[in-house]
């Protein structure tokens, strides 16, 4: 059962908004500041509470980090008292959280719908824009132990990178990403006491000595490997794009349709116009997708959403607007100023 | 004014510009052996070589359409649009009629080509071309003044006084 929309009531930058999500693959775009992270943030949150029975509003707080953990800073900033609402559809569940602007801590917070959503567990992974898996060795006992401050989507990855390799043979689909994966980052990945490295004919490289974008499929590996990314589970991702080379854009968005192909459902946010154009030609029929556009409404300044399924559709497209700028720029000087 | 048409597309040349056919058979005598671009115009300060393609032609099929679009997108145009400038400016040197710098201007009738696509074509087709020379010596005299690859909308936009059109919708 997928995340089928999401409800968010003078949450964060949000003032009102729903939106539906497609049960394959799900792209957000937008400026910086529309919203898209908080979004994936949220149904993130609501699908890991789902496996582990953690309290809805404290999950929120340890994903959003607001200042001094107070969990009223994630209200929508507005002079007088107010409330706001977080809603997560799943089927016919709904889980809910609302608190006011001066609740501090996360228990003042009204949930519902906690018992239902959390009978029917989903698993989820969240790939937060930062790389982890180099700085890895340690820092999840520091982050049980301490109160360090980064979001918990960090400790989180780790938690999903480093279970054990699921039993038996993996099966043909997991088998063909696998390999496809292995060719693109020429290896495979190896976890000792900690560490994670890439296993090749050189030997083993430990993962700060890898490029970036590497790690970043690398650890796509992993989650197939292990497991956790199987039908059913939940993928999000926070700009892929970040670190990778242009030309892995294109294996990279192979693996995204076919995880879901496979039954995943795919979040991701990005800025970048490959990846967009990527996803457009690599299409196949069949394949579920919406674009979820992000902006400023002229009128209001409120967050607003233009949700579509074709490519042509999106609108507004803030990456294509600034290829468009770029391109009459180049078409004037091109002419010489016919 | 002069209306220069090609297929279903119709390119208004302003009073005051000549403007020729340079890819009729007939007048151009070399086919055999030169490429040629579609038009040459000719301003007070500037010559316009023009390349029309039209893959939105009302009357292509879907998937001639689709095989024109990948081979643009797969930089296959690139050397068919660089050679029909190279043929045709050496055609124009020979007769002597070059005394302008001279700006190539291909248009792309495809609505689903964005600019993103046709600045890549731009920014390659001014590598083959290529523009300058070698980095470390450039030309004195280049042969291009300047290249554009543009579709319906951009055309209309940067070149209000030279607009293209469809003959017929």
């Amino acid at each position: 059962m997928t995340i089928s929309s999401i409800q968010l009531e003078r949450f964060t930058a949000f003032q009102k908004n729903r939106i539906d999500f497609s049960p394959g693959l799900n792209v957000f775009v937008g400026a910086n500041g529309s919203g898209k992270t908080h979004l994936m943030k949220v149904v993130y949150a609501a699908c890991d509470i789902s496996k582990t029975q953690a309290d809805f509003a404290e999950k929120l707080v340890r994903v959003f980090l607001p200042s001094g953990r107070a969990i009223g800073r994630l209200v929508k900033r507005q002079k007088k008292s107010t409330r706001c609402a977080v809603e997560v559809f799943r089927g016919d569940m709904k889980l809910r959280a609302s608190f006011s602007n001066h609740a501090t801590q996360p228990d003042s917070a009204t949930v519902t719908g906690a018992r239902d959503w959390m009978g029917s567990p989903v698993e989820s992974v969240y790939i937060p824009v930062k790389e982890m898996l180099s700085n890895a060795p340690g820092f999840r006992s520091l982050y049980a132990q301490r109160e360090v401050h980064f979001e918990e989507v960090y400790a989180d990855i780790l938690d999903r990178a480093y279970r054990p390799a699921l039993r038996g043979q993996p099966d043909a689909t997991r088998r063909r990403l696998m390999t496809h994966l292995q060719k693109t980052i020429d290896g495979k990945v190896l976890i000792k006491q900690e560490e994670f490295f890439l296993r090749n004919k050189q030997g083993n490289l430990e993962f700060s000595l890898l490029a970036e974008g590497i790690r970043k499929l690398a650890l796509i590996w992993l989650l197939i490997q292990n497991g956790t990314l199987l039908e059913g589970s939940v993928l999000f991702w926070d700009e892929p794009e970040t670190n990778l080379n242009p030309r892995l854009f294109g294996p990279l968005i192979d693996i995204l349709l076919a995880l879901q192909r496979s039954g995943v459902q795919v979040f991701l946010a990005t800025h970048d116009y490959i990846i967009l154009k990527e996803i457009d030609l690599r299409l196949q029929e069949g394949d579920k997708i919406s674009f979820h556009s992000l902006f400023h409404a002229p009128e209001t300044g409120d967050i607003a959403c233009h949700t579509t399924t074709d490519y042509t559709g999106i609108h507004p497209n803030a990456i294509a607007d600034a290829f468009s700028d770029i391109y009459d720029r180049e078409m004037k000087r091109s002419l010489g100023g016919v | 004014m002069t209306v220069l048409v090609e297929g279903n597309l119709q390119i208004t040349i302003p009073n005051g510009a000549t403007a020729r056919k340079f890819d009729d058979n007939a007048s151009h005598g070399l086919s055999h052996c030169m490429k040629a671009v579609d038009f040459i115009v000719e301003l007070n300060n500037r010559m316009l070589f023009i390349e029309l393609k039209d893959p939105d032609h009302p009357a292509a099929a879907p998937a001639n359409r689709q095989q024109f679009i990948d081979g643009f997108l797969g930089g296959q145009i690139d050397a068919d649009l660089k050679v029909k400038y190279r043929d045709s400016f050496l055609y124009e040197w020979a007769y002597e009629r070059i005394s302008k710098p001279i700006y190539y201007l291909v248009l792309i009738a495809a609505s689903t080509l964005g600019p993103a696509e046709l600045l890549v074509r731009t920014d390659e087709l001014k590598r083959q071309l290529p523009l300058t020379g070698p980095s470390t010596a450039p030309w004195p005299r280049p042969f291009v003044a300047g290249c554009s690859v543009m579709n319906l909308e951009e055309w209309n936009k940067q070149l209000p006084e030279l607009p293209v059109s469809r003959v017929t919708a």
